[in-house]
């Protein structure tokens, strides 16, 4: 039981280590649309020309 | 990059396009739907005005009159003299205007998107039913799951990016309310769940990850929580189960529930703000409501898995420090510690956002397209991966005593915080 906890600790702070990392990616995608909007190559054209 | 690293990232590939897939036709469901849905307005406007015996107007001046009406009205906006900035008109295009003349009759895909967007039938919607259907008959290969799970996360960009909609007094405004609220309710339910739960000798690892998943922000403060609370794998895995149980029934029925009580959007935002325990399918909820309701939750969201390191070090007090007190022995908290590992980042993106627009940064077309419309090609490939990540044999792990603790804190919160945000009405969660 014991050893099935641990190994389940284990699980659970990689599962937080990751949730950490994911948090980092998402900061640089929201950088990178940030700065491509504000440098004007997205624009308020560019979502409409995504669709028929 | 080694060989290993590279077959990491490859596994999340297949899952990943499947969801930008699936992301794209229902944003293109969603674009044509609201197209169309504006043409039958704008047929019915002309309709209107050919029961009253007026003249249908030839093209050129059909367009050129609400065009002249427009600048008139953005002229007097500019001076100051009209508060709200005028709609730019929606005009049919010169053989839908010509047919329409000529017939007398609405074509139907502009009734058929019309009523598609009347039953809620957004890309919000088609994502998560037709995620879930996908995933519970014809199924996803394993190949593609991996692809899946990495894609529920690409909404957080989303609400990173819808900060650039506030300035400081916004969040100022509702964030002290949903300071309130979440005090009262989500912190109340940890206490609750805590008490009850010892009252009722339930065991002290189940009691902690449901205490923190019913309370405050489900399977992150669930998984946050684990550990500290010596929960069995078991008990965690049932816990998981009934928090994604309720969720999904939360996401489904409460944009019905809260047209059926004539929420505002603003207040249905605080209800699934307050209610709803996990972020992905608070933010689907208050997305398939309207922008509105997006923002008033987005707030209250924020304040909430802001409190996941507060849940977190209360759990410690309650599980290890008073119980080792009680037994005569020593436990030690390192409050700092825990703050700075459990504390979610991308909070604080969505922080600079708001400083940022708050220094005038941002135009209001960075707005639309940062708020409005890059957010739904975020929020469409994670609604996706939500989707088809809900699968019926996870929630039949839902049970014991575990799912009575599940139904009581989450009906007895999800209620009450209803009462209290229709009693406090649109004005308090209005954000602007």
């Amino acid at each position: 039981m014991e050893e099935e906890t641990r190994e389940f600790e284990e699980k659970a702070k990689k599962v937080f280590s990751a949730e950490r990392k994911e948090d980092m990616w998402v900061l640089i995608m929201s950088a990178i649309t940030v700065i491509l909007g504000l440098a004007g190559i997205i624009t308020k054209n560019t979502f409409p020309s995504l669709f028929f | 990059m080694s060989a290993t690293a590279q077959n990491g990232l490859q596994k999340y590939i297949p899952g990943l396009i499947l969801c930008m897939i699936l992301g794209w036709s229902a944003l293109q469901w969603d674009y044509s739907m609201n197209g169309w849905q504006k043409n039958f307005k704008e047929c019915q406007k002309i309709l209107k005005a050919n029961a009253e015996h007026k003249s249908p107007l030839p093209f050129d001046e059909y367009k050129a009159k609400p065009a002249e009406k427009y600048k008139e009205q953005l002229l007097l906006y500019k001076q100051g003299t009209l508060k709200k900035e005028p709609k730019k008109p929606h005009i049919l295009k010169q053989d839908i205007y010509e047919s329409l003349i000529a017939t007398w009759e609405i074509p139907f895909k502009f009734k058929f998107g019309n009523k598609m967007l009347e039953f809620q039938l957004t890309y919000v919607a088609i994502l998560l039913l037709g995620g879930m259907l996908i995933r519970n008959t014809i199924g996803i290969p394993d190949s593609f799951k991996p692809g899946t799970v990495l894609a529920r996360p690409i909404i957080k960009p989303g609400i990173v990016l819808l900060g650039g909609y506030y300035v400081w007094s916004n969040l100022f405004k509702v964030g002290l309310v949903a300071l309130l609220l979440v005090v009262i309710f989500i912190l109340g339910t940890v206490v609750l769940v805590s008490v009850i739960g010892r009252k009722l000798k339930l065991d002290e690892g189940l009691l902690g990850v449901m205490a923190a998943g019913t309370g405050v922000c489900g399977v992150s403060a669930a998984v946050a929580v684990a550990p500290i609370v010596k929960s069995k794998p078991r008990d965690f895995f049932y816990a998981v189960g009934t928090i994604l149980l309720f969720g999904t029934l939360a996401l489904f029925t409460f944009p019905y529930i809260g047209k059926a009580l004539g929420m505002s959007e603003p207040v249905f935002g605080a209800w699934v703000g307050t209610s709803i325990l996990n972020t992905a399918q608070l933010v689907a909820a208050a997305s398939w409501y309207g922008h509105d309701a997006l923002l008033t939750a987005n707030i209250i969201n924020i304040v909430r898995v802001g409190f996941i390191p507060i849940v977190v070090l209360y759990c410690i007090w309650f599980y290890l420090v008073r119980t080792a007190a009680a037994e005569g022995r020593s436990e030690k908290m390192n409050t700092w510690q825990v703050i700075v590992d459990k504390f979610p980042l991308f909070i604080f993106g969505f922080f600079v956002m708001v400083t940022l627009n708050e220094f005038g940064v941002f135009t209001k077309d960075h707005q639309y397209i940062f708020g409005k419309q890059f957010l739904k090609i975020f929020f469409a490939i994670g609604f996706a991966g939500v989707g088809l990540n809900i699968a019926f044999d996870d929630l039949k792990k839902a049970g014991g005593k575990a799912f009575v603790i599940g139904l009581f804190a989450a009906t007895f919160k999800a209620v009450l915080s209803a009462i209290v945000v229709i009693l406090l009405g649109t004005d308090v969660f209005q954000v602007k």
